[in-house]
């Protein structure tokens, strides 16, 4: 196993997010207020000395506002100079009185901004970098960067080979945790770093053509089950955001320690590489508390997560690297197919849980071990979605990567009532009863056989009123494939005769929110040699199975994505279903038939519509 | 009756952190409550951190430590 990578970034935000509504209270905004600067700067230094003090370098990233500060660029200075600090440059922080007197504008975040406000903002950003140091960076970020503003920075500035460049799964749920006043909807991208393809940020390049110049890392490494369940912002490592969740007591959060454990531990999952992020904004340790955590826990927060690392790297299970210096190790170190994968479990709430996460650049994907495997997250990333953000395009605010899957925003396995959720998941059927392996609950086991990753479950028992089947379920991740195997093997029945139907299914649909989109655009098609039968999706509820499918399939043009099943078993018939207006959904699928010791398998398979 | 303010600390609604809400509380100082504006959450300090205490009903292992051969472990 190799040294978990770390990378630390510290940002002089001269006015932190939060801090000026925080220390502010009871005051007219004034964000030139000087206590606000100097407790800004004091903070940024108290988390830099924290970071030395435990043997870590740090990536510098200079905002916008602390470029107009001679003490914040003194000290980046010196700090580069004694500890080996990149001095970098980050989009975040872009808020101070020259930055509104010039724009005239309150925003933000650069990616919500016109193309042209962020070529100009880029540029002024980085030759006022270039004027305070006399290089351009080589790495910058913001909490998420889209193709456009990506492409434009490394085409005007190819010094730049790393950058921040999404939270991972902060969306919706952030928003509503926010009380529907936090704009960051970046959902659907991958947790840990990856090559941005020139087309969309969020999937992954495939190849050299594809590669957009930079690595992208994540802000935060976050926990795989509690931020797609919950609110993102309290289960990364963000000390802070520990306590903002309240995982605390007494002062002690074990938990911080087992999620960056947790992350070591997947380097068993990927050739012996980990990596973590930590990246606090000052706002977050300021003087007057963040909400009833006060400025005492929150130090010692940021001191004991700085403190952890820095034992990690004593004890040798850690290097500390620069973003740029990751940038590089990151190229070396992966090839552009290699998956990124997660077998992670519940180390908050005591369920036993366990996911899986795969996210290559064809395809990003949940498995959840508690639905009997059931594929609960789905990202055609294959389909490199056309999908510009910012003011003045389709998407002002919501930068996410549209789903096929998302059990949270489109229900899973448990409904109300009526209609379907979405999931890819099987049914077993005998004598009229029916079972859904989504409620077998087991465990998965990783292994590697070349090119593949595979899942291999616990088997389930299935028990019917005169008949118990012990199956088990594959799963198999072939690397640059696009697509995903699913093998259900019978392996024991108390009547060793017996034979059961199984109904292999994908219910699905597309969207980015828990809202439904309009799905009439889409087409559904089953095919056997030379026979195609389509169906242009209009809510009425049709179905439609064939024999000996070749395949069933759903094209659906919003988001530029083909998606199919395809089968190998016995007495094989495909099907989809088209959804009606209370269940706007579409559903593919293969019935079949199974006797002990047989195999049903199936594909899932992806591909760009065009 | 005077403007309501901030408390000592920046508490949030705990009956809407339960339901994944962060939302600042206000202080009335006459009655010495904290309130909520987006529920009908009403308690001084005392209640706050008793109700806060509560909301961490659902982190059953958050005073567990987990060691590495721990994370594929389910039968304890």
């Amino acid at each position: 196993m190799d040294k978990m990578i770390l990378n630390l970034i510290h940002r002089p935000e001269m006015v932190p997010e939060y801090a000026e509504k925080i220390t502010g209270r009871g005051k007219a905004e004034d964000i030139g207020r000087k206590s606000l600067l100097t407790e800004s700067l004091d903070i940024f230094k108290t988390q830099q000395r924290l970071a030395h003090e435990n043997g870590l370098k740090t990536t510098i990233q200079m905002t916008y506002s602390s470029l107009f500060n001679e003490e914040a660029v003194r000290l980046a200075k010196e700090h580069h100079k004694q500890y080996g600090d990149e001095i970098a440059l980050t989009l975040l922080g872009l808020p101070c009185k020259e930055f509104r007197e010039k724009y005239k504008t309150k925003d933000f975040c650069i990616w919500m901004f016109s193309l042209e406000d962020k070529k100009t903002i880029v540029r002024d950003v980085f030759e006022k970098f270039h004027e305070c140091f006399g290089f351009y960076p080589e790495s910058t970020g913001s909490y998420f960067m889209d193709a456009e503003l990506i492409n434009y920075i490394k085409e005007t500035y190819p010094t730049v080979k790393c950058a921040v460049a999404t939270c991972w799964e902060e969306g919706p749920k952030a928003y509503h945790t926010c009380n529907n006043s936090w704009y960051t909807f970046l959902d659907g991208g991958p947790w840990a770093p990856w090559i941005p393809s020139k087309a969309n940020s969020h999937a992954p390049a495939a190849n050299a053509a594809e590669d957009s110049g930079i690595v992208a890392i994540p802000h935060l490494s976050r926990d795989l089950i509690a931020c797609y369940d919950g609110n993102g912002s309290n289960f990364g490592t963000h000390p802070q955001n520990v306590l903002r969740g309240m995982i605390y007591r007494d002062g002690e959060y074990p938990y911080l320690y087992n999620l960056i454990d947790q992350f070591r531990y997947q380097a068993k999952f990927n050739n012996g590489y980990s990596y973590n992020m930590m990246f606090v904004g000052p706002g977050w340790m300021n003087k007057m508390g963040r909400w009833e955590a006060p400025y005492e826990l929150l130090y010692k927060a940021y001191s004991d997560g700085c403190a952890y690392y820095g034992q990690l790297k004593k004890e040798g299970k850690l290097a500390d690297m620069t973003m740029s210096e990751f940038a590089d190790y990151y190229r070396m170190k992966k090839n552009y197919t290699e998956p990124e994968c997660a077998l992670w479990r519940d180390i908050l709430y005591g369920s036993k849980k366990q996911v899986f996460w795969y996210c290559d650049p064809y395809i990003r994907a949940c498995v959840n071990m508690d639905e009997g495997g059931a594929v609960v997250d789905l990202r055609p990333y294959v389909a490199k979605i056309d999908w510009p953000v910012g003011i003045g395009t389709k998407h002002v605010q919501n930068a996410s990567y549209p789903f096929l899957i998302q059990e949270k925003y489109r229900a899973g396995y448990f409904t109300h009532y009526a209609g379907e959720g979405t999931v890819r998941s099987a049914k077993m059927v005998h004598n009229g009863e029916q079972v859904d392996l989504c409620l077998c609950r087991t465990k998965a086991h990783f292994t590697q056989e070349g090119k593949c990753r595979i899942l291999t479950l616990d088997p389930v028992e299935i028990e019917f009123s005169d008949l118990t089947v012990k199956l088990q379920t594959v799963i198999t991740f072939e690397e640059g494939s696009s697509r995903i195997r699913f093998d259900r093997r019978i392996i024991e029945m108390s009547d060793p005769n017996a034979e059961v139907s199984i109904d292999e299914y994908m219910v699905a649909c597309y969207g980015t929110t828990e809202y439904p989109e309009d799905m009439t655009p889409l087409t559904l098609e089953l095919a056997k040699d030379d026979v195609k039968t389509k169906l242009a999706f209009a809510y009425k509820c049709r179905e439609q199975s064939m024999d000996g499918a070749d395949y069933t399939a759903c094209i659906l043009p919003p988001i530029d994505t083909r998606v199919s099943l395809t089968c190998q078993g016995r007495e094989k018939t495909g099907y989809f279903k088209e959804g009606y207006a209370f269940s706007p959904m579409f559903t593919l699928g293969y019935t079949g038939k199974l006797k002990n010791g047989e195999v049903f398998t199936t594909w899932l398979n992806l591909e760009k519509a065009d | 009756m005077a403007q309501s303010g901030k408390g000592r600390l920046n508490y949030r609604c705990p009956s809407c952190f339960m339901r994944d809400l962060d939302i600042d509380m206000f202080y009335d100082k006459e009655k010495d409550e904290f309130y909520c504006i987006r529920c009908q959450y009403t308690g001084n300090e005392k209640d706050v951190l008793e109700k806060n205490e509560m909301a961490r009903f659902r982190y059953r292992d958050m005073c567990k430590r987990y060691e590495l051969d721990d994370f594929e472990k389910f039968d304890d």
